[in-house]
């Protein structure tokens, strides 16, 4: 699938965050970001169609949810 | 790799029982309009007269394909335009032969890779003429199952998950993904219908790859 290139400017905060990220999952900058977009994609989807965003805790189960503008 | 009307197309062989040689085939990066004609139009004419000679030999409906529910069109509808799903179809012969929708959001619930990313195999399915265990003799064309195995293996190197991959079996394709596939298999899924649950590690890709000519 043919790809385009763009040029992204970040803060040093947001690059530091986005460099640990890499780290962590072993993953480029740019193959991170595509998966971030795909993530942000699907939850605007599920929250347009009037779902919530909640995150459960494994071993309580307590729910807490994700407020999103 | 070639290109066609935006699609990335692969060159790839299966195995032609028929004939008892191997042809070439093409691994498509999407699935079109024109695959779900020839569901439409060649698939489901085709597993509708396998379900009549099931039930005229008096095969349980347990035994019947259990996708025989699945309606592709409807399925690709559903993800049109969402970048979280990569779509494969493998072509031969002038008809497809096989359908495959992936999903790149899940995470891995292995220990050893417990929450990295991984690609989900959300349906996978061959021609109904492809299914030797079903129809009763050898199948038109092997290997299509395999090769979408790999493209998933080789889309998850691509998107930096190292060949992790997953899914949840039908009953009837349990024993291939244990024991042909080579994954591990995690038990029943209380919170999927019960299915199985499979997943592949990267040094079990690697040797699925490797072996990959033998399947």
């Amino acid at each position: 699938m043919a790809k385009k290139t763009m040029t992204l400017n970040l803060t040093d905060a947001e690059m530091e965050v986005l460099e640990a990220l890499c780290e962590q999952k072993q993953m480029s900058k740019t193959l991170l970001m595509r998966q971030a977009l795909r993530l942000y994609q699907r939850v605007e989807e599920r929250l347009e169609a009037g779902g919530k965003l909640f995150i459960e805790d494994g071993s309580t189960k307590e729910k807490s949810e994700i407020m999103m503008l | 790799m070639s290109k066609k009307e935006n699609l990335d197309i692969s060159e790839v062989y299966l195995l032609d029982n028929h004939a008892g040689t191997v042809v070439e085939a093409e691994l498509w990066d999407a699935i079109t309009e024109k695959n779900l004609a020839d569901w439409e139009a060649d698939w489901i004419p085709h597993l509708f007269e396998l379900l009549k000679s099931l039930k005229q030999k008096g095969v349980e409906r347990r035994l019947w394909p259990q996708s025989r529910h699945w309606h592709w069109s409807d399925k690709v509808k559903a993800i049109e335009g969402k970048l979280s799903n990569q779509c494969f179809s493998i072509v031969c012969d002038g008809n497809t032969q096989a359908l495959m929708i992936t999903d790149l959001m899940r995470r891995a619930q292995l220990d050893a890779q417990k929450n990295s990313h991984l690609v989900y195999m959300d349906y996978l399915e061959v021609a109904p003429w492809n299914r030797g265990e079903l129809i009763g003799r050898s199948p038109k064309y092997s290997g299509a199952g395999s090769i979408l195995i790999r493209a998933a293996i080789e889309l998850s190197k691509q998107e930096g998950f190292r060949g992790r991959i997953g899914l949840h079996s039908l009953p009837q394709s349990n024993d291939f993904y244990a024991n042909k596939v080579g994954m591990t298999d995690l038990g029943s899924d209380e919170n999927y219908q019960n299915l199985r649950y499979f997943e592949m590690t990267p040094e079990q890709a690697d040797e699925f790859v490797m072996k990959g000519e033998d399947l």
